[in-house]
């Protein structure tokens, strides 16, 4: 009997090596065995193989423990192992491009044999260039080393289905390798030869050891897994176009600059939206299913305020482009524009630049030197203004003549009124125009009744203003219920704790002078109670009178915050003005309206998206190129696997994360909120609420996949996943530790 | 008939599908499949099968393979499955439901270690956990028995005297993955071995019936004997079927129990599996020097053949019980039958327990000639012996 022991690493083919030799034994009609020692069978783990074949039948269910050849498949493993128990003078074959001599000083004892099998296996495309398939070059060697005929090696690998490249791999090596024969007077291991192939058949195992070779586990998969990034809800609804998972990603690395430099990307006003923005990624936040929404609002005030980065313009370009209005779409567009290079002028009907981020929103909310800051930011970039300047339709003429481009951002300007029969008198003021002479220090309220019809940020900023001038009390009416309101949230819940009393199903139908001779004039405000109705053209419930309702409500002043509606005079009769379309098409400079004019969303987040996407087509148009606005605007990210979904709570694993409470921040005592305009919030002392980011369908590079791969098969090159196809058995591990679900599997 | 050099598995697969390809003029082949190291070689050969009738359902889990295969076999198709340790311990629930339903599926289970620790190697404990489930149980030592056992399987459970599924079990590696050569018959001699299964009890569309619904303590109580009266039954029909075998392939599958060399043996070893073919050479060995030694290899594990047994030991002073298996607490299992066996017939008989190969350990010459030393060394029986380890005689005695 001889038996043979294979010494490789798992990959290289070992069993089926032990299997080659065996077949083609088996078909000179011998006794043979062909075994692996199998354990965690991996890629480049030691392996060994064993075969045996004589010419009584094999009775040994054993390991080799003595064998008479060994056959080593990776010279990585020379060394003592490989020859425990070897039998004087029996071969030693090393996959290796070094001549046998070279480990004659090393085994005195044993007939030594080299081939460089895996050149051979490389030139013939055997496996991969990290793993060749060194096991069919080897037979050949084999075939050689123990005098079997080179027919005899074809015929096994045949038998076995191994055509092509492999029997060239064979014959080669059959031709190649360097025998050097007995140093010592060998033992002889005498060959057994018994031609016989009597009641032999074709093989069973159809297709095995076919193209490519059978010992690539690959083959196995009925299913491959795949990285597809998905859009985070956050990322998806926010409508200034944020990269928001981006910024929280960088906060939650402690990398505050690089969470700005994101967030500076598309927006110029992170400070002023991380105190003022409605957050509809806080609505959308797929952590609300788990414990609440991440704190986005306030950790982008945090990026804001203590992230250091100075934007500067990208390109140098000569085309002058103007900008009508200085509110929050007009800035931003000026800051896109100017980032490309362009030189920029903004006019401003008002004395400041800003617009109604200087004057529409209250000390205690957003400080001026915030505004200050993020706007000297933009001028910083070149922009340039000339306040006091309103534009009317012959202005506006000269200027497209004057201009490469102009956008028009005038906003919501015309205050929408209410009959209420004492109109223009001075018990009824407009919401807009109270919080501006808040913003001057010259309106006095202290001791009145104050009401504040309507349900937005306006009416709650002026009712908030009002308790903070000492008003005795101050009551909100609104008609429909409070889910209705279009004030962020957190403002009413602020505005109650505050003190201010908020009517709801309310509508005020008439305001009439009461009687006396007091030294502050008095009004009753009659009002009627609504009920909700079907929905309206807005989605919301429509307020219905209930008949017989009317009551009153006494007062000393009436504030109204009704919204506001654009200004068109600059316009011809009949304009129609949307965001994107070219206005006064007979003009050739492109004149788009951008932000609330354009788009009556009248959110901050809405104007910085609207001015963004309008700076964006206007470059393209101008210098024609095409640069896109995308949602998981991540460029620094060197991928492709993105794909235009939008991925909800029920695709996470929200087991996987632990909770956390929701990380708010201090807020300054009531008694200061009750006296002074100083700012509520104090902000948050560090980032750590960004961790609580799930990062819904974007890798953020955890690595639990590679970590727990069973084969070793997934690795991270840079911001990319690489998965070893041909070794993947498509288990699925690696989807089911995904915690934000980016790894799908496909069938194959 | 051709030979070819293939794994135990491979064997395995082979039998499993012409046998239920035999049953194509029948009700067909339907099984449900999932795979497990060392196993999966089978259940991929089964699955890429080109079966004439019926298919091959893989399944979420190990317990619902097995309920495919009942559900199937039930409505009259041959059916089978295989499976491995833990593997056999979650389909566990649905093999003692399948011997209760009396459904005659076979399942082919590589023995391998139940962990933990971790462990794919050979070691017995895992089918012998099912050995109170009312299947017939069968070890094998080579490829060729694997093979010609399961097909004997088939013939023998869907007898219409036994009606009880059957487990062929093989070591992991050892067997299962050992490439050698073995003959495989053609199909037409497999189709004239195995008849068309004809289930007494199938589930008919035009005939409403309830398998396994409750039953009162007596009616119970007259199902289980029925299965006793059953499991009785085996040897006889066991005989007849090898028989039938030995016509139709030109080869004997082996008798329940095979003896080597025990008619005037002193000394007996009873081994099972892969260590049976080691244990004989050693016999052999042992023989040509003159020494009375013999060897029993166990085939048939349930019913225990204790007839037969004691038989082929009639001669014996000692009997060494090789185990690659153990009862927590209780010691070898193939033992605590062998005791069993000799209970009341010959008390004076010395019965030592030899625990070796347990988790996958190679069971080499030299391990049997030491279990030999120790045998003739003793002047009763004590503990088992656990081979291959240093234990304290305190721990163990």
């Amino acid at each position: 009997m001889i038996e043979i022991r294979i010494h490789g690493r798992g990959g290289q083919g070992g069993v089926t090596l032990a299997k080659l030799i065996a077949t083609s034994r088996f078909l000179q009609g011998l006794s043979v065995q062909a075994f692996g020692l199998y354990a965690a069978e991996r890629s480049g783990a030691p392996i060994q193989a064993f075969c045996r074949y004589a010419q009584e039948r094999i009775t040994n269910r054993n390991l080799i423990y003595q064998p008479d050849h060994v056959i080593v498949l990776d010279p990585t493993l020379v060394g003592p192992p490989i020859v425990a128990g070897l039998k004087a003078g029996g071969w030693i074959l090393i996959n290796s491009p070094l001549r046998a001599e070279e480990f004659a000083g090393q085994f005195p004892r044993n007939r030594l044999a080299t081939v460089d099998a895996t050149r051979i296996a490389r030139d013939n495309k055997l496996g991969t260039r990290s793993v060749p398939i060194v096991n069919t070059a080897l037979a050949g060697a084999v075939g050689k080393m123990l005098a079997f005929p080179l027919d005899q090696v074809h015929a096994a690998l045949e038998h076995l289905g191994f055509k092509g490249p492999n029997l060239t791999a064979a014959t080669r090596a059959y031709a190649e390798v360097e025998l050097l024969a007995t140093p010592r007077g060998s033992d002889s291991t005498e060959e057994l030869v018994a031609p016989s192939d009597e009641g032999r058949g074709p093989s069973i195992l159809r297709g095995a050891g076919g193209e490519p070779p059978g010992i690539k586990t690959g083959q196995w998969a009925t299913e491959q897994p795949h990285r597809r990034q998905m859009i985070p809800p956050c990322n998806h609804i926010c409508p200034a176009g944020n990269n928001v998972q981006g910024f929280l990603n960088a906060l939650a690395h402690d990398e505050t600059d690089s969470a700005l430099e994101i967030l500076l990307r598309s927006t110029p006003f992170p400070s002023i939206c991380g105190r003022a923005c409605p957050a509809p990624c806080m609505d959308a936040c797929n952590r609300i299913e788990l414990d609440g929404a991440v704190n986005v609002r306030q950790l982008e005030r945090y990026a804001g305020d203590h992230g250091r980065v100075t934007p500067t313009a990208l390109a140098r370009r000569d085309e002058r482009i103007a900008v009508v209005g200085s509110g929050p779409a007009g800035l931003t567009a000026a800051y896109h524009l100017a980032r490309f290079g362009y030189q920029v002028k903004v006019f401003e009907s008002g004395a400041a630049v800003g617009g109604l981020l200087r004057t529409g929103i209250p000390e205690f909310r957003l400080p001026e030197e915030v505004v200050a800051r993020e706007i000297d930011r933009i001028l910083n970039l070149g922009v340039t203004v000339e306040t006091g300047k309103r534009i009317d339709r012959q202005t506006l003429l000269e200027l497209a003549r004057d201009h490469d481009a102009v956008l028009v951002a005038t906003g919501l300007q015309q205050q929408r009124d209410l009959r209420l029969g004492m109109d223009g008198t001075e018990a009824v003021v407009q919401g807009i125009d109270f919080l501006d002479h808040v913003h001057r220090g010259d309106v006095r309220v202290d001791g009145e009744t104050v009401v504040v019809i309507g349900g937005g940020n306006t009416a709650m900023d002026a009712a908030r203003s009002a308790m903070r001038l000492g008003a005795r009390s101050t009551r909100v009416v609104y008609r429909r219920s409070r889910q209705e309101m279009p004030a962020i949230r957190e403002e009413i819940d602020e505005a109650v704790e505050e003190g201010v009393c908020i009517e709801l199903l309310t509508q005020p139908v008439a305001l009439h002078q009461r009687p006396g001779n007091g030294a502050r004039r008095r009004y009753r405000l009659t009002c009627r109670r609504m009920q909700l109705g079907e929905p309206d053209e807005s989605g919301r419930r429509a307020p219905v009178e209930i008949p017989n309702s009317d009551f009153d409500i006494p007062c000393h002043r009436v504030i109204l915050a009704l919204g506001q509606s654009p200004d068109m005079s600059v316009f011809p009769e009949g304009t129609e003005v949307r965001e994107g379309s070219q206005l006064l098409g007979l003009l050739e400079t492109p004149l788009f309206a951008i932000g609330d004019l354009a788009t009556r969303d009248g959110t901050l987040a809405g104007a910085i998206g609207s001015g963004r996407r309008t700076a964006v087509h206007i470059h393209n148009v101008l210098s024609g190129e095409n640069v896109r606005i995308t949602e998981h605007a991540d460029a620094l990210r060197d991928v492709d696997d993105w794909c235009d979904e939008v991925i909800r709570a029920d695709a996470l694993k929200l087991h996987l994360f632990e909770r956390q409470p929701v990380s708010e921040g201090d807020s300054l005592s009531m008694a200061k909120r009750r006296s002074t305009f100083d700012e509520v919030h104090m902000g948050l002392e560090d980032a750590s609420e960004a961790s609580r980011c799930l990062s819904c369908g974007v890798c953020n590079e955890c690595d639990l996949c590679c970590t727990y791969c069973p084969e070793g098969v997934l690795k991270r090159v840079g911001h990319r996943l690489e998965f070893d196809y041909a070794y993947c058995k498509g288990c699925g591990v690696c989807m089911a530790e995904c915690p934000r679900n980016v790894i799908f599997m496909s069938h194959l | 008939m051709p030979v070819q050099v293939v794994t135990g598995n491979h064997a395995a697969g082979y039998a499993l599908s012409v046998a239920g390809e035999a049953n194509r003029t029948g009700r067909g082949v339907a099984c449900g499949i999932y795979p497990i190291t060392p196993q999966t070689e089978i259940v991929e050969f089964v699955a890429s099968f080109p079966f004439s009738k019926g298919r091959v359902v893989p399944a979420e889990s190990e317990h619902s393979a097995m309920a495919v295969s009942m559900g199937a076999a039930m409505c009259g198709a041959r059916a089978f499955t295989a499976s491995s340790a833990n593997g056999l311990a979650y389909m566990a629930e649905n093999i003692m439901v399948a011997g209760y339903y009396r459904l005659p599926i076979v399942m082919v289970a590589v023995n391998r270690t139940l962990g933990p620790p971790w462990n794919i190697w050979a070691d017995q404990g895992d089918t012998l956990m099912l050995r109170d489930f009312a299947w017939l149980q069968f070890y094998c030592e080579d490829n060729q028995e694997v093979l010609d056992t399961t097909l004997l399987a088939f013939r023998l459970a869907e007898d219409r005297r036994i009606l009880l599924p059957a487990l062929t079990c093989m070591d992991a590696f050892i067997v299962s993955h050992t490439q050698t050569e073995t003959e495989l018959p053609e199909q037409d001699e497999v189709d004239r071995f195995l008849p068309d299964l004809e289930l007494p009890h199938r589930m008919r569309y035009d005939e409403a019936r309830t398998l396994g619904g409750l039953a009162w303590p007596h009616e119970g109580l007259s199902m289980r004997l029925e299965i006793e009266e059953a499991m009785r039954r085996v040897p006889e029909v066991y005989q007849e079927c090898r028989e039938h075998f030995k016509e139709v392939f030109g080869r004997d599958p082996g008798d329940m129990i095979q003896t080597f060399a025990t008619d005037d043996a002193e000394q007996v070893l009873i081994a099972s599996g892969s260590i049976a073919t080691t244990a004989r050479e050693v016999v052999r060995q042992r023989r040509a020097s003159g020494e009375k030694i013999g060897l029993i290899k166990l085939k048939l594990f349930r019913p225990f053949p204790e007839a037969a047994i004691r038989d082929a030991c009639q001669s014996a002073t000692r009997v060494a019980v090789l185990d690659r298996n153990y009862a927590a607490g209780a010691g070898g299992i193939f033992w605590q039958d062998t005791r069993a066996t000799f209970q009341g017939h010959r008390d004076d008989l010395l019965i030592q327990n030899y625990l070796t190969g347990l988790c996958g350990g190679d069971v080499t010459p030299t391990v049997i000639h030491e279990i030999l030393a120790d045998l003739s060394s003793r002047s009763a029986a004590a503990n088992p012996v656990w081979m291959g380890i240093e234990t304290s005689k305190e721990s163990l005695q």
